[in-house]
């Protein structure tokens, strides 16, 4: 299988070390916008799309392996071992921040640096941790999931895919970035929000930058700093950009946070 | 612009038949109008200087943070798009909105707008819908495992009905040879054992193809070019002997080889024969006839007794139809099933006509369409 083409992997920049960017649950790649050109002249940038989102390979899609966030983090150390990365740094958002970090822990080599932007280890409460959400929650939000399709329809899927370089937005690419199959945006969801990955952060091996915005409700300030506190020797830099989406809604605070760490 | 003027906006704004509301560059709530306010059951005042996700439900909250926000980012504007307010009372407030940011010069946000229609009805309809639609996919799951478990079933009764068939088919052939059967009520109860073979392994032939069929194999054809004649020939003289009292004419006018599945032919063949021995009038000929004529191959078997009544003339080729014969004689009604699915492989068909003179089973197949599907299925 052609790991490149199955995760829509597009390689740009200049630059001996690579960066790789995750996108977390919600849109694609295209969440780099603002951030990823930033280092172009410096890094060999790597975007990817996990297998489900924006332009990957959906019948790639198997419901068994990526039941578990690891079935993503095999894909991220296939795309490493497809592009011979060594000693890459990793910017991962949300959920890909696990998603790195269960790669890093398979395959040590591979990165040299990880970023993680609102991380969260464990999103659902349990006892004396605060994930933030309740079960009942979760629940309802992958029912309430069902109530926006975003106008998909499996015979849009091939016009979408075929258009990597995204031009203009015509009417059929509208919403485009964050809009998948309904079935694997739930079961995105599901992997996602009730994953816990609590006991694989002290694995980490490499130095690890946390990036904390404010006022997150997806991934709690409490959250970031627990993160902070398993992974050894890791640092934590509190953003005044608030919301879920720094790399978004603040992306110079995101790139010189970036910079700075590596 | 006059006074007047600007209250009717102000009015339009504040009343309008939609919830209004804008957020600043800092993402804090700006405006709302009075609409969603009193929708909310929250003052405009409590509004403003908050989040929008905090009058949302978890649910909203997670879809706005995750899906709404970035979206309005990368593409400046978002349509039709479910979210669920919490009014003060605490109950839930369902809601269709559209989003469009203002930006400035460089692209910045200045503003973002949003629209609000009430939708509780339109979206417990559609709620209903996703619903039933998965009650559906449900029970349409079910059904095809029960399906497919019991055509399996099938195909392994099948089997397994043929060995001691076999059995019974070389203990009868033991019997023949040895000659120690000499008297005549013997030797009659060695042909109904043959005949009553042949029936029967016809019959296992119908169950194992109509199961294979269902299975979604389908009749597959292994066409070839060579004379049909004796495929026919053997066939009615299987059914000669397996009931001597009754009489078969045959005519046969094949002129050239005939391209098609010669196993399968045989087995129309044999279906439409017996189908007439059972139904037809005892004591009358079945007339079988058979010829290529132009681009066409015919094959027909015609015999007297009751016609078929009109109500039955509909159903004659559904799986498991069986028609008014004594219990003896009765089959599984497959026959006609399986021989309207060989025709149909072949690019034929199978036309009946009844009438207290004659009922006339026409297997008609293009000899032409034929030769270009060699090799195909």
């Amino acid at each position: 299988m052609d790991v490149l083409a199955r995760n829509n992997v597009h390689v740009r920049g200049r630059g001996d070390r690579a960066m790789v960017f995750a996108h977390g649950f919600g849109c694609d790649q295209n969440m780099w916008r603002f951030v990823a050109p930033e280092f172009e002249s410096e890094f060999k940038v790597v975007l990817f799309d996990h297998v489900g989102a924006g332009g990957s390979d959906l019948s790639a899609y198997d419901k068994a392996k990526y039941s578990t966030l690891l079935g993503y983090a095999d894909d991220l150390v296939e795309i490493g071992a497809a592009l011979g990365l060594k000693n890459a740094v990793f910017v991962g958002h949300s959920v890909s921040a696990m998603i790195g970090v269960l790669a890093s822990i398979k395959a040590p080599d591979l990165f040299g640096r990880l970023v993680l932007i609102g991380p969260s280890a464990k999103y659902i409460d349990d006892g004396d941790y605060k994930g933030g959400f309740s079960e009942k929650q979760i629940a309802e939000l992958l029912e309430f999931l069902e109530d926006n399709h975003m106008g998909w329809s499996a015979a849009m899927a091939p016009s979408i895919m075929g258009n990597p370089d995204r031009p203009e937005l015509g009417e059929e690419l509208t919403n485009s970035f964050c809009r998948t199959d309904p079935e694997i945006a739930k079961a995105f969801a599901r992997v996602t929000f009730t994953s816990d990955n609590r006991s694989d952060l002290s694995k980490v091996t490499v130095p690890t930058l946390i990036l904390q915005c404010s006022e997150d409700i997806i991934a709690s300030e409490e959250v970031g700093k627990f993160v902070r506190s398993r992974i050894p020797g890791s640092e934590i830099v509190f953003l005044k950009a608030t919301g879920h989406c720094p790399n978004l809604s603040a992306p110079a605070e995101v790139v010189s946070a970036i910079r700075a760490y590596v | 612009m006059s006074e007047s003027g600007s209250d009717e906006y102000r009015d339009l704004f504040e009343n309008a038949p939609c919830g209004c509301l804008t957020i600043g560059s800092d993402g804090r709530i700006t405006k709302v109008n009075a609409t969603l306010a009193r929708w909310t059951g929250f003052a405009a005042e409590q509004f403003v200087g908050q989040r929008l996700h905090q009058f949302l439900n978890m649910a909203g909250r997670i879809y706005y943070e995750t899906h709404i926000a970035p979206l309005l980012r990368m593409q400046g504007f978002f349509n039709e798009f479910a979210l669920d307010f919490e009014t003060a009372a605490g109950e839930r407030l369902p809601t269709i909105a559209n989003a469009a940011e203002h930006r400035d010069a460089e692209g910045g946000v200045r503003f973002t707008a949003l629209v609000f229609i009430k939708a509780t009805d339109r979206r417990l309809y559609e709620r209903q819908l996703v619903d039933s639609r998965s009650e559906l996919r449900i029970s349409l799951a079910n059904e095809r495992e029960t399906a497919e478990l019991r055509e399996q079933f099938i195909a392994v009764l099948g089997h397994d009905l043929r060995n001691p068939l076999a059995a019974i088919s070389a203990g009868a052939r033991i019997l023949q040879r040895s000659g120690n059967l000499q008297n005549e009520k013997e030797l009659r109860v060695l042909d109904m054992i043959n005949s009553t073979v042949t029936r029967m392994s016809d019959l296992i032939d119908n169950i194992l193809d109509f199961a294979r069929g269902r299975l979604g194999g389908g009749i597959t054809l292994h066409r070839a070019i060579r004379p049909l004649e004796p495929v026919l020939e053997q066939v009615v003289d299987e059914l000669r002997t397996a009931s001597p009292q009754r009489v078969i004419e045959t005519r046969f006018e094949i002129a050239d080889p005939v391209n098609c599945d010669h196993t399968r032919i045989g087995q129309l063949a044999s279906n439409l024969i017996g189908n007439a021995l059972t139904h037809g009038a005892r004591d009358m000929p079945v007339r079988v006839g058979a010829k290529t004529n132009g681009n066409e191959f015919e094959f027909w078997v015609a015999n007297a007794g009751e016609p078929i009544p009109d109500s039955a003339m509909e159903k004659l080729f559904e799986p498991f139809f069986r028609g008014d014969v004594r219990a003896s004689r009765q089959g599984l009604g497959l026959g006609l099933h399986i021989a309207s699915q060989i025709a149909q492989a072949h690019g034929g068909r199978i036309d009946v006509t009844s009438s207290p003179e004659e009922t006339r089973f026409a297997f008609s197949m293009p000899l032409a369409q034929a030769d270009e599907r060699i090799g195909k299925p």
